[in-house]
This record gives structure tokens, sequence and C-alpha cells, in this order.
């Protein structure tokens, strides 16, 4: 039953993609910028026979409509069409930039909810002690900061002035493991490979922090106000009254339900981790796909762009996907 | 049940944190880029293997592809340039000299001969015969030539018709009519394997880079958006003689790594984690050389940059008040002061290392008085409002700039824009003044007069037209006597020299910065990384 629902969701995204393409692909040519002016850049002669005959090739010179409709016809297909400016398939271009944007994502939500949970709990079980306005002002901090800026921080202590974590890019030269998913800590575990898997974790610490900063100061606000209110139910002091130990109350009793909200907030929130780090990932040098949407806006790559959105899109509907059927787990009242 | 999950799963969190704490503790046990001396003795000790030598370049940008014929981009020349060899390389005083060819002659005003060097071999073995070479230069100028899609890189090399390959070591080029700027334009484009190509086609081509350069590329870990990886060539042919040592490239390995961000760049080369960083701001500079461990080192750039004036629009369809801008704006100090001295201010359209240049153009000296009296003659007295439009990179100096024309009653302001927005207010002929910029590789005034005063050149932002001007220009783009040439081109700047269609600028240094333990590296004024002969200390 459940699987029949979750697979009637999916299928409920695909008209959501479809229409998602077309204002994509509307979009990205109301924007002001010529792709094949800028990628002839400003420098030297260029021919005016050239600039035609790159036109004629990403099919600029054909009414709107018909781009319209070879677009979509491509799109059915799985075929995003080519890139302008790298000349390669969209497909491939994302799929090499994918893995690197999920294992941040994770990287951050992990970060994020190992730090946060702890947080939020000791903040309500200790509510108005000095522990507990430490954190929520270090939270309110982590809220506000800007993720450029704090990365940039993370980046001269502990890369420049300590000089203990690699600050660019996700892997060091010289390691030999077969690529399998994309995903390093995966593919290095299935090869064996402990050096390679210890310098991809160093690689991802940094941007992992800096990316879940915000999401760790989030989750804990949310964690410690449900908690705060589950520690008021009936049960709890039921429990307390059973005379179970503190923790098995706090942690079995109180903390499950009180979950809810933090894992709602963490679904969300992971599709923006997905789809919010361009900044991260130019300040961290991480190829992935954050990167790539902005330098194909920057050279109006309309291809790129479409193909990016819309992953973007089916980003956001999985998330949110994942979250109701993880409810239905938590919380057996809730069916999909 | 789902106890345990959560349990197991609670452990397994546990375990990867403390054993993501451990490793940063003790990063140099087994780590893979040390490059403090210390940690690479202690490599040597331990490993009875020397450890290959890494040099890593931090670029600004992407690669594009690897396909020399498939790109017009600079980022992506320098590092693809590192792989294949040209028929001519440049020094970095920019002379050219030969590469592949070892000497080329002139047989008609449309006829070039070039003799190839014999024993150069690509990378997968093969010799380089002039049947190469026709192969890599039909490829450009032939539409549809690269599976089916046509090179954007046809413009650069102008009338080249068709190349042949005359016997196993000469090859002929035609010209469809003489081309003043042949020669300058060959050291961009690279010779290119054409049984390689043609066994397996140019995409996979473009995946699988077959050249005759110094390095080679390395496919495993390489990939465009992170970082492209070279391996010294054994067999490479030397390089060219003219450009000293000759031999075998120094370090085993290459590394051209994409860092976006300035920050990050810098940071990097300060942690030792890359060794050469392209484009560093000039307010850089001091906090860079205050590190022992680091050298600034700067080229003279190609790029020219001025405030183009609409000509078309009042107030600057108005020759004086153009002129008075160019009198009431002081690019010296602007050089002196926002670029901290690494530039060099413009006298007229045309930067002074080129070919060409005329030197009895005295320029407009900065005078605010001689400004303000030519605002009045030419019937603004009491000034006007402007904005002027730039770039992100161009902002600061805008400003300055916007700053010195309030002096004489001018009110500008700065808008700052995506420039692919811009371009497109550009050519719509809505906008006043544009801090714009233009890239000039070839040194030849064809490059830079051309596109932008020529009526209707790609790059007139100000909409400058004169028929003089456009007939000079085409005399001079087919003209071979270099001698009249030059008199054209020196023609054409006095020309547009006095009818100012732009504030005239200044061209930049172009900074870099290396780790001190790089030997033997010089940056170029073309922005080319040439690493065959950089080594470590």
């Amino acid at each position: 039953m459940k699987s029949i629902k979750i697979l009637e969701r999916l299928l409920a995204a695909i008209p959501i993609m479809i229409g998602v393409a077309i204002l994509v692909f509307l979009f990205v040519r109301l924007t002001p910028g010529d792709p094949v002016d800028l990628m002839m850049g400003s420098a030297g002669s260029v021919s005016q026979q050239e600039i035609q005959a790159l036109q004629e090739e990403f099919d600029l010179d054909k009414p709107l409509h018909v781009q319209l409709y070879i677009f979509l016809k491509d799109v059915v297909r799985g075929d995003l069409g080519d890139s302008f400016t790298q000349r390669e398939p969209v497909t491939d271009i994302i799929g090499r930039a994918l893995p690197a944007t999920i294992e941040l994502a994770f990287g951050a939500a992990f970060f994020a909810v190992l730090f946060a949970i702890p947080i939020g709990v000791y903040s309500a079980v200790k509510q108005n002690s000095i522990t507990d306005r430490l954190s929520m002002a270090f939270s309110f901090l982590g809220i506000s900061m800007p993720a450029f800026w704090f990365g940039i921080i993370l980046i001269i202590v502990f890369g420049v002035k300590l000089g203990w974590l690699p600050i660019s890019g996700r892997l060091d030269y010289g390691f030999n493991f077969p690529s399998v998913t994309g995903l390093y800590l995966i593919d290095t575990v299935l090869a064996r490979d402990w050096p390679a898997l210890k310098n991809a974790v160093l690689h991802l610490i940094l941007p992992s922090i800096a990316l879940g900063m915000q999401l760790l100061a989030v989750l804990a606000r949310v964690t410690r106000s449900s908690m705060l209110e589950v520690l008021r139910q009936d049960y709890v002091t039921l429990a307390r009254a059973k005379g179970l130990r503190e923790f098995i109350v706090i942690v079995k009793h109180a903390l499950r339900n009180a979950l809810i909200p933090t894992i709602t907030v963490l679904g969300i929130q992971i599709g923006v981790l997905l789809g919010g780090n361009m900044i991260i990932e130019t300040v961290f040098a991480w190829p992935g796909l954050g990167r790539l949407a902005v330098d194909s806006i920057f050279s109006r790559d309309f291809p790129l762009i479409q193909g990016v959105v819309m992953i973007y899109a089916f980003t956001y509907v999985i998330a949110n996907l994942v979250v109701d059927v993880l409810y239905t787990y938590i919380n057996p009242k809730i069916t999909l | 049940m789902k106890n345990k999950i959560l349990l197991s799963l609670v452990m397994l969190l546990t375990i990867l944190f403390v054993f993501a704490g451990c490793s940063s503790g003790n990063n140099d046990q087994e780590g893979t880029n040390q490059t403090s001396q210390e940690q690479e003795e202690k490599e040597q000790a331990e490993k009875p293997v020397a450890k290959k030598e890494v040099l890593t370049v931090a670029i600004p940008t992407e690669v594009l592809t690897l396909d020399p014929a498939m790109h017009r981009d600079r980022v992506t020349e320098t590092v693809i340039r590192n792989m294949f060899d040209g028929l001519v390389t440049r020094t970095t005083d920019m002379e050219i000299v030969p590469e592949i060819a070892e000497s080329w002659e002139q047989t008609s005003p449309t006829e070039w001969v070039f003799k190839i060097r014999q024993g150069i071999t690509f990378h997968n073995g093969e010799a380089l015969t002039a049947d190469d070479v026709a192969f890599t230069f039909n490829r450009l100028v032939t539409e549809g030539a690269v599976d089916g899609e046509s090179s954007p890189r046809n413009g650069l090399l102008g009338p080249v018709e068709k190349v042949e390959a005359t016997d196993e070591y000469t090859a002929k080029f035609t010209l469809t009519e003489p081309s003043p700027v042949f020669l300058a334009m060959l050291p961009f484009q690279e010779v290119v394997p054409k049984d390689y190509i043609e066994e397996n086609g140019s995409e996979y081509f473009a995946k699988n880079p077959v050249g005759a350069g110094p390095f080679k590329f390395i496919k495993k870990d390489s990939k465009l958006n992170e970082q492209v990886i070279m391996e010294r060539y054994e067999n490479y042919w030397g390089g060219s003689p003219d450009i000293s040592p000759v031999g075998n490239a120094q370090v085993d390995v290459v590394i051209f790594k994409i860092m976006p961000e300035t920050a990050s760049r810098i940071a990097a080369l300060q942690a030792g984690q890359v060794q050469i960083v392209q484009e560093i701001p000039p307010d850089m500079i001091e906090q860079l050389e205050a590190d022992s461990n680091i050298e600034v080192k700067g080229a003279d750039s190609t790029r020219e940059r001025f405030i183009e004036l609409n000509v078309n629009k009042p107030p600057f369809d108005n020759v004086k008040v153009r002129q008075a801008m160019n009198y009431a704006v002081n690019y010296e100090e602007i050089v002196k002061y926002i670029l901290n001295g690494n530039g060099e201010a413009l006298k007229g359209p045309y930067m002074p290392k080129g070919f060409a240049y005329n030197d009895q153009i005295p320029g407009y000296d900065y005078n605010p008085e001689k400004a303000k009296e030519l605002l009045t003659e030419a019937g603004y007295p009491d000034g006007f409002d402007v904005v002027i439009d730039a770039k992100a990179d161009e902002k600061d100096v805008a400003e300055a700039v916007a700053n010195q024309l309030r002096d004489v009653d001018v009110n500008a302001s700065v808008r700052v824009w995506d420039y692919a927005v811009l371009k497109e207010k550009i050519a719509e002929g809505s906008r006043l003044m544009i801090a714009a910029n233009w890239g000039n590789g070839s040194l030849d005034p064809t490059g830079i007069l051309e596109p932008k005063f020529k009526s209707g050149g790609r790059g007139n932002f100000s909409f400058y037209g004169n028929a003089r001007v456009d007939e000079l220009i085409a005399k001079a783009m087919v003209e071979t006597d270099s001698q009249k040439r030059a008199d054209y081109w020196k023609e054409i700047q006095q020309i547009i020299y006095d009818e100012a269609p732009a504030v005239f600028g200044y061209i930049t240094q172009e900074l870099y910065a290396q780790r001190a333990n790089v030997t033997n590296w010089e940056p170029s004024p073309d922005g080319r990384i040439n690493l065959h002969d950089v080594g470590l200390e």
C-alpha cells in the first residue's frame, strides 16, 4: 500500500518537472544576454559568419516556439541537450557534479544533526541555565553568520594558520580507486582504500561545517522548543513516576516524539543544502552543482541552466517525499 | 527493532566522527600533498622510491574543453597549451619563436610555407608530420569539421583558406587575402594528431586528448570542473630551442585546480596547498609580500581598459564634451592609488607595447580647468548627470573616475552590472558611459582598433564611426608592407585620439603569486602559464 502511494507521488512529479522545464526555458531566454556573444569574449576580432554558424548550431536562430518544441521533444527522451560552452551532453556534466553536491549536503546535514540534537535536548532539559543561554546565543550567531564569511574564516584558521585541513577540492592527487557511485566516501569504502577515505573525509570537514552551520543553529532551536513542549506531557511525567532513569525518559520517551518537527525541518533543509550551496562550493572550490549553476548563468549556457534547475526541482520533490515517508515511521498515526 | 536501527545509526555516526577527529590530528602520516620540507624529508626517509614532484596551479574558472579547436577561452588555453605545442610560440617578452615549425617562409603575399621539425612524437607515440599540421588547421577553418560542429576559433586565423602537406615535413598555408597578423595568431593554435582523431572521433579526443606538448593528460581524477592533471611526457622533443632550458619538463606532475574564489586561492597559496596563483587583486600585494614563502610577480596585460562614450547621444555627441572627459580624468593617479602602481595610463586608444604604436600622440593631460572650459563651450557650463556602467571588476576604478568627474561639475555615479545584461543594453545603444575592456593577445592594432573603433565593430560600444578610419582599417588589414601598415595604423590612432570616443584609460599589470620554492617561472603578458621549464626546490 505504502509503495503504491510512493509511486503515485513520484508519478505526480512528472507534470511538475515538465512545468518547471517550460518555465526555465522561457525565463532564461527572456533574461538579457547573448550566449554566443559571451562565448566569443571581449578580445580580438570575430567574423560574423562564425557567430551565425554558432547560432545555427545552438538552434538560436529558430523561432522561440520551435526551440521549445525541440527542447521538450528531447526532454521527454531524457536528453537535456548539449552545453553551449562545454559541448558535452548536459546530463554528463550534471552527472559529474551531482555526487559532489550530494556528498557535501549529507556531510553538512550530518554535522548539523550530530551537534544540533544534543545541544537542543540539553538546552531544553536545563532550560534557562547558562549553558542553555550560551547555546541559544551561539545558534543565533550561526543563523545570522553569512556562510561566505564563515567559510573564509574556517579556511584561514584551519587551513592557513593551523595547517590541519585541506581547503579546496574533494581529494588529493594520487589515489587510485574505481569510481562506482561518484560519492568518494562510498567508493573508497567499496575499494577498501582507507587512506583515500581518510583523505576524502578530511576534505569534507571544512565545507560541511561551513554549509551545515546554519542548519545546526536552526535544528538546535527547533529541537529545544519541541523538547520543552514534550517534556511537559503527561506520559513523560508517567515515565518518571514509573521510576525510569532520567536518561531513558529523555531519550526514549521524550526525544522520539520531539523529533518530528526536527525531521520536517531537516527534510526541507536538505533540499536547501542541495540547492543553496553555490557560495560554499565556490569558496571551497567544490566541483558541484551549485558552481555549475553559477557558471552556466554567467555564460548564459541555456541547456545547462535548464538542466541544473530541473535537477533542483526534482531534489525538492524527492526531499519532501522522503520526509513524508519518514513521518510514517516515526509517528504511525500519520499516513501518506 | 526500530530502537536497534536508531542505536546502530548513532553508533555509526559516533565512529565516523571519532575517525574524522583522529584523522585531523595526525594529518601528516600518510597524506599525499605535503609541502613543508620536514614532511617531505620524513616521507623520503620512509619510502625508498622518490615521491613525485607535484606542481599545483590555481586557476579562477573552469576548463571548458580539452579540444584545442573548441573554445575561445583564455583559462582553457592556458591549461591546454601545456599538453599541446604550436607551430610557433612566444617568449615572455612576446617575441615569436619557432616551436614545432623549424622555420617558415612567406612565398607570396597569400602563401606561407612551414618546415616541420623532425622527430617530434605525440603522447601516443605517433610521429608528428605535416599531415597533422594540415589537419589541425583545416579542422579550425572548415565549417562543420569537428564532428559536424564548427570551431569557434576560425576568426582568430583570419583569411586562412586551406593548408596542405606538400611533403612529410612541409606544410603550405593558403590565405584568401594577405594577413599581416597571421604569424601573431599562430602561438595560440595547437597541433593535434590526425590519425588519432580520425580513428576515435572528436568527442573521444576531447575526453582523451593527445598532444605533442611537454605534459600528457592523465584522465584518472581529471574533471574539467575540478582539476586537470598532467604528467611529464618522457619522450618530449625538448621545446623551442630559443627558450632555454631545452629538454623534458622539470616537474613530474602538474595539476591545474579550479578555485573560483580569490580569497580561497590566496589562502591555498599561503597554506602551501597550491604553488602558483592567478589573478591577485592589487590590494593583496602588501600582505602577500610580507610572507617570505611567497613571491608576487606581474606581467603587463594585453587588455586595454577605457570608458567608452556613446557618440550618438547627448552630451557625448559633442566632441568637446568627450575631450573634456579626457581632460577631467586623471588615470595616472588612479593607477597609482587604486591599482597600487600596477598598471600604466594610456595616452590614446592603443598600448605602447604593440606594433605600430603612434608615439606622437601627446595624451590628454589632467587639466580640470580646460575640461570646464570645453564643457562651457559645448553648452554645459553647469555640467550634467551621467551614470558610468561597469562590471564588478571595474567598479573601484569607475568610482574613482566618477569622483574626478564631479570636480568638473559632471554629476557621475556608477552602476554595476552583470556583463551579459549590460552587453545587451549597450547593443541597444541606451547606455552613455561604459567602463569596458578589450583584450588583444596579438599585440597588433588589428585585434583592438578594428573591433572597437570601426563602424559596426563587434566591440564598438561608443558607436563611433569615421569614414576615414574605416577606410584606413580596411587598407591596413590587408597591407603586407609593414612600414605602410604601421603608417595607416598610426593615422588611425591620431584620428581616434582627436575625436575621443572614449576616455582613454590604462592597461593593468596582471598579478600572479607563487611559492618561493617554484623556480624558473615568469608570467607572460598573454596570460599563458607555461610550465615546461618550471621546477620545484
